[in-house]
């Protein structure tokens, strides 16, 4: 059994949890978020040799950057930043949120996800900018909560990157 | 030259490791290979020279460099200095690298010994050091220890009083383990349902077990979620401490987690875990951390790396304990339930018993006269011994009402003479047998007598009180009063000597025996009887009294009036010690008063008979008769006297007075009047007018009266009744006396009507503050209008007496301000509402205001003055004078301060509060009547004051008594008592404030105190 912890961090209202839902073992409810501020849920990602199985720890999120609980990515092997499309200065949370972390405790592999891809009508991250993000050699998906596009993928392509 | 390389290297290792050079072989070695070099040599070096200094020469060349290090080494190694310092250089690198089992083995005992010494030479030292490690586990492991303490305490106390409580106290008892044990051991069921070991870095679980068939949600979604619970209460509680949650509790399950160095291991209990489990649970943990330190700390998520840690596991979840369903143990019941009832009844018996006992032993003890010295209980039987009164109550006697068995008890009494005032008071009783006029009681203790006694009696009664004085009550004879028979005698004595009609010519006393001698008038009283009010005892007196006639006027007086008879109408007095006679009296008696008076002129006292009459009989007889003729409606015909009776005959009216009523108070003999009377109307008017009055019945309007013979008539009456009048007129003037009715007037109703309010009117005319403007009569209705002041008289109320029907008077009133000076009075006197000391009157039309008035009044007085000026009124103000209260409130202060005190339970004041009484009666006196002038009344209420000393009521009515007293002390200075109130206010209002527990009261509180109060 191969376990790995698993730090969801974006800003409010970016669509983490509605992005997961759908392909994770969840036990507990929702209200952990606002009450204890933290949920975790499970995701097994299957290799022909391994299953590693994803602890996702999905951080509250919030746009002030001041509130949230560091000590909660202790002992984190991955992350999942994830940016709402329509909202650029989502993406600025995100990567405020990854350097605080990496400050903390080293850096870990991660992916980036730009959710809420179907509002194509509503997209407001340009093109290019992602295409720049992407030659640094980051992972980034555009994701969509709603058709669950790439999120699997994404899932599959951190789970290798942690369990290597 | 390549191929020798080889060689030379092998040989110089060998020669470094020599120390000694084997120099022979070294040139044979040499030689070897010059002839490999030059094969012509061959023959050349056969022989090896022993010495040979080239051979040194190359050696230097070949090892010099090493021989020169190998003795640095060696010098390095030889000096310790040296060494250590190489060693040192190394010491941390070499550590580091050693096998961590191998260098713990053999740096173990070093260590330990290093300690020991260490604490030896200074054990702050190593306390300082392991001071923060050690804090955190002492105070957890305090904690836990009084959890235990606690949790032991609780389901002890929780079962103590129940059947389980009962059935493992048994088991206790049973097993010889204490109490709470077995309570711990039945009432702590817990079963460890999961084990969870997590990663303290990550929050990944590590190893989970669970037992049989326990069931949860994914373990390791749990035990994240639990390591993030932990951080959130580290985190927003700012918990800096090194440790995580201890327990959390839901209903039946608790989360039990213990923190190691790298993992923690939570356990999930279902139940009630005794708190020795930690200790288990600690223990698994400190042995997995032991085993597998390096595994944890690099504990990356795969939990293959950590294979036996899930047995370590298992034995916590093995730990259970569950409670043990036992046959209920019903004989074992029944047996001690029986025990139990047959034991509590003997008890309760026993119990009972004594109680009862005790009872009568207290009721003993309360007896007076009864001491109890000893008792017991013994067999069923009681026993008691002790000392009592032959005066005292029969103890047999109070058995009853207590149900002991009379026949069980056994006593023993010795008599003795009881102290107690009431034993030694029957004693005395029976001893002294005081007379009648000795009263004995007990008061506070002490038995006191009282009353008059015998100087005998008293001289016994003396002994006995110095026989009591030896530890007996106090008895106390100063109040009786020595009265011997001697001094009752000498009373006696001189109180027959103030006896009038009474001489004492001699008297003495010999050998108890008393001997009078003396005069005493027949009439005086009787020394005999006066001898039985004396407590004299007759038997011992000897009297000898002779008679003789007193000649002091009140015996005189008696004697005279048997001697004499003197009729009724004469009255005998004593004045100015003469005898004085007044009345009438036959001339018979007359003479044989003077006789006797001349007797008496012989020393005794004059005898006045000038104040009475000489009436004979014919005298009187004459007197009666003329007195018949004067009557009116009497004629007497004829009168004369023959042998002394008297015989009369004429006429007389029946309205006429009785001439038998006449005959009494005359003095004539009625039995011996004959009388012969012929009635007869009388034409005397007189006589007339009270013939007509009762003919006629006249009205309350007509006056009947006799004027000159004439009887007249005057006044209103209808026809009808002068029309009788007039019938009755007609017949008298046959030779009677003329009856005139001409002044009659005859009244018809309605005349009289109109009369009747005409003097409605003119009494409504005659009103003050009443003016009729108009008035009228028409058709049998009258109307009326005018002005009338509010304070006048109701015209209305004015009707009722003058016979108007007020149903036909119709009035109309207009209110108006009568300036006449009465009303303006009685509107003053309503708005100014003058005080007493004010008198309003009017003189000549003028309104004058005298006395004495407060400055507020006098200002209003004036301005009502001015504002009656512009009417007309005159209202004088110039009298009135300014009232000085200043000197009464003065004066009411004085009194207010005047306390009058008492001695302790006494409710007479002493004698030095006689000047503050005198003082303060005149203050009263002064204050009432200053007060009365100006109007008002003043009273004065007495408090009483008492100390705390006593009980309560008594405290009371003592306060109440002396406020009484002073009241009375000061009716008695002339305040006058309806000015003095009472009330006595107990121990409630102390002028001091008292400590109750004081035994001796404070004097300050014993005390009248007065208030003024103005009415």
């Amino acid at each position: 059994m191969l376990q790995k912890k698993i730090c969801m961090l974006g800003g409010f209202a970016v669509g983490k949890t509605s992005l997961v839902r759908r392909f994770v073992q969840s036990i507990f409810s929702e209200n952990y978020l606002t009450t204890v501020g933290v949920k975790i849920d499970k995701k097994s990602v299957a290799f022909p040799d391994k299953t590693v199985d994803l602890i996702l720890w999905d951080l509250a999120g919030e746009d002030d950057i001041g509130s949230f609980r560091v000590s909660y990515v202790r002992g984190a092997t991955g992350l999942v930043l994830v940016v709402d499309g329509t909202r650029p200065a989502t993406l600025a949370v995100a990567l405020t949120l990854r350097e605080r972390c990496e400050a903390e405790f080293g850096a870990m592999p991660f992916i980036l996800l730009f959710n809420k891809s179907d509002l194509t009508d509503r997209w407001a991250i340009p093109e290019g900018e992602i295409d720049e993000l992407k030659q640094r050699g980051w992972q980034i998906y555009l994701t969509s909560a709603l058709s669950g596009e790439h999120v699997d993928d994404a899932f599959r392509q951190l789970a290798s990157m942690v369990a290597k | 030259m390549t191929s020798s390389v080889e060689p030379i290297s092998l040989s110089q290792r060998q020669a470094s490791n020599d120390t000694g050079i084997d120099r022979e072989a070294l040139a044979r070695l040499l030689v070897e290979i010059a002839r490999n070099v030059d094969p012509d040599n061959h023959a050349l070096y056969e022989g090896v020279p022993a010495a040979d200094h080239r051979l040194e020469r190359l050696r230097q060349l070949l090892v010099g460099g090493e021989i020169s290090e190998l003795a640095r080494v060696t010098h390095l190694l030889d000096e310790p200095e040296q060494l250590a310092a190489a060693v040192g250089n190394v010491l941390p690198e070499a550590t580091a690298r050693a096998s961590h089992a191998q260098l713990g083995e053999a740096l173990a005992p070093a260590v330990e010994r290093a300690a020991q010494r260490s604490i030896q030479k200074n054990p702050n030292t190593l306390t300082d050091i392991l001071y923060p490690v050690f804090l955190p586990a002492i105070r957890k492991s305090i904690g836990e220890k009084i959890d235990q303490t606690f949790q032991s305490l609780n389901e002890s106390l929780r079962h103590i009083f129940t059947w389980h409580g009962l059935k493992w106290r048994f088991e206790a008892w049973r097993t010889g383990t204490s109490f709470s044990a077995v309570v711990l051991k039945h009432s702590l069921v817990y079963r460890v349902e999961h084990v969870f070991l997590i990663s303290r870095a990550s929050g990944l679980l590590i190893a989970h077990v669970t037992s049989q068939d326990a069931t949860s949600e994914d373990p390791q979604l749990i035990s994240s979620m639990l390591s993030a619970i932990q951080d959130f209460v580290k985190d927003s509680f700012k918990e800096k401490e090194n440790s995580g949650l201890d327990t959390i509790r839901f209903g039946e399950l608790r989360l039990w987690s213990e923190v190691g160095q790298f993992a923690t291991l939570v356990a999930v209990i279902r139940g009630n875990p005794p708190e020795e489990l930690h200790e288990v649970i600690r223990d698994v943990l400190l042995r997995i951390h032991q085993e597998s330190s390096r595994a944890l700390e690099r504990f990356d998520g795969d939990s293959s790396q950590l294979p036996g840690v899930e047995t370590q596991l298992q034995t916590c979840v093995e730990l259970q304990h569950m409670d043990s369903k036992e046959g209920f143990p019903w004989l074992v019941v029944t047996a001690v339930l029986l025990v139990l009832i047959v034991a509590g009844g003997w008890f309760f018996l026993s119990w009972q018993s004594a109680h009862r006992w005790q009872t009568y032993l207290s009721r003993l003890a309360a007896q007076p006269g009864i001491v109890v010295s000893d008792q017991k209980i013994r067999g069923g039987d009681f026993y008691v011994a002790g000392l009592r009164d032959p005066l005292a109550a029969d103890p047999r006697s109070l058995l009853p009402g207590t149900d002991v068995d009379p026949a069980r008890v056994h006593s023993n009494w010795q008599f003795y003479q009881s102290f107690e005032p009431q034993f030694v008071l029957k004693r005395l009783s029976a001893s002294l047998a005081p007379p009648d006029s000795v009263r004995l009681s007990v008061v506070d203790g002490r038995i006191v007598a009282e009353g008059e006694a015998t100087t005998t009696w008293i001289n016994r009664a003396r002994a006995a009180a110095q026989q009591l004085s030896a530890g007996g009550p106090v008895f106390d004879i100063s109040r009786v009063r020595d009265v011997s028979a001697e001094d009752r005698w000498q009373a006696y004595v001189s109180r027959l000597q103030t006896q009038p009609g009474i001489i004492v010519a001699d008297q003495n006393v010999r050998d108890g025996q008393f001997y009078i001698t003396g005069l005493r008038d027949p009439l005086a009283a009787d020394p005999q009887s006066l001898l039985a009010e004396t407590q004299v005892d007759p038997a011992r007196v000897h009297a000898s009294w002779q008679f003789y006639q007193s000649l002091e006027p009140q015996f005189v007086l008696k004697r005279l009036t048997a001697s004499l008879t003197p009729p009724d109408s004469v009255r005998l007095s004593v004045a100015n010690d003469r005898i004085v006679a007044a009345g009438e009296a036959t001339t018979a008696w007359i003479n044989r008063a003077r006789a006797a008076a001349q007797q008496l002129s012989a020393g005794g006292p004059v005898f006045d008979i000038s104040g009475v009459r000489d009436v004979s009989p014919e005298e009187r007889w004459q007197a009666y008769v003329s007195r018949l003729e004067t009557q009116p409606g009497i004629i007497v015909a004829q009168q004369n006297v023959r042998d002394g009776q008297f015989y009369i005959t004429g006429l007389r009216d029946p309205l006429a007075v009785d001439p038998q009523s006449l005959l009494s108070g005359t003095q004539v003999d009625p039995a011996r009047v004959h009388a012969s009377w012929q009635f007869y109307q009388s034409l005397e008017p007189a006589f007339v007018l009270k013939r007509l009055t009762a003919s006629l019945y006249p009205m309350d309007k007509v006056r009947l009266s006799i004027v000159d013979g004439r009887i007249v008539a005057e006044g209103e009456a209808p026809d009808t009744w002068i029309d009788r009048a007039r019938a009755a007129a007609r017949q008298l003037s046959e030779g009677g006396p003329e009856f005139d009715i001409s002044k009659v007037r005859d009244v018809s109703p309605d005349a009289r009507a109109a009369e009747h309010w005409q003097y409605y009117v003119s009494r409504l005319e005659a009103q003050p503050g009443i003016i009729v403007a108009q008035q009228s009569a028409r058709g049998g209705q009258f109307y009326i209008s005018g002005l009338r002041d509010p304070l006048a008289a109701d015209p209305q109320a004015l009707l009722s007496g003058t016979q108007v029907d007020p149903a036909r008077v119709h009035s109309q009133w207009q209110f108006y301000q009568s300036l006449d000076p009465k009303f303006v009075v009685k509107r003053l006197t309503a708005s100014l509402s003058p005080p007493k000391s004010v008198r309003l009157s009017i003189v000549q039309g003028r309104i004058v205001v005298v006395g004495e008035a407060p400055a507020g009044w006098i200002s209003r007085a004036q301005a009502a003055a001015d504002q009656l000026s512009a009417d007309g009124v005159v209202l004088d103000v110039s009298q009135l004078s300014e009232l000085n209260l200043a000197e009464l409130n003065h004066l009411r202060e004085a009194i207010q301060t005047t306390d009058i005190f008492f001695d302790s339970g006494r409710v007479v004041p002493g004698p030095e509060q006689t000047p503050a009484l005198d003082r303060l009666a005149d203050q009263l006196k002064e204050f009432a009547e200053n007060a009365r002038k100006a109007g008002v009344t003043a009273r004065f209420m007495l408090t009483g004051h008492s100390d705390t000393t006593g009980r309560e009521t008594a405290n009371a009515s003592i306060s109440a008594a002396r406020a009484e007293t002073v009241r009375a002390l000061l009716n008695k200075r002339g305040v006058a008592p309806e000015l003095l109130l009472v009330r006595g206010a107990g121990t409630f209002e102390p002028a001091v404030p008292e400590n109750e527990n004081s035994r001796t009261g404070n004097s300050t509180n014993r005390r009248v105190s007065v208030t003024v109060n103005l009415e």
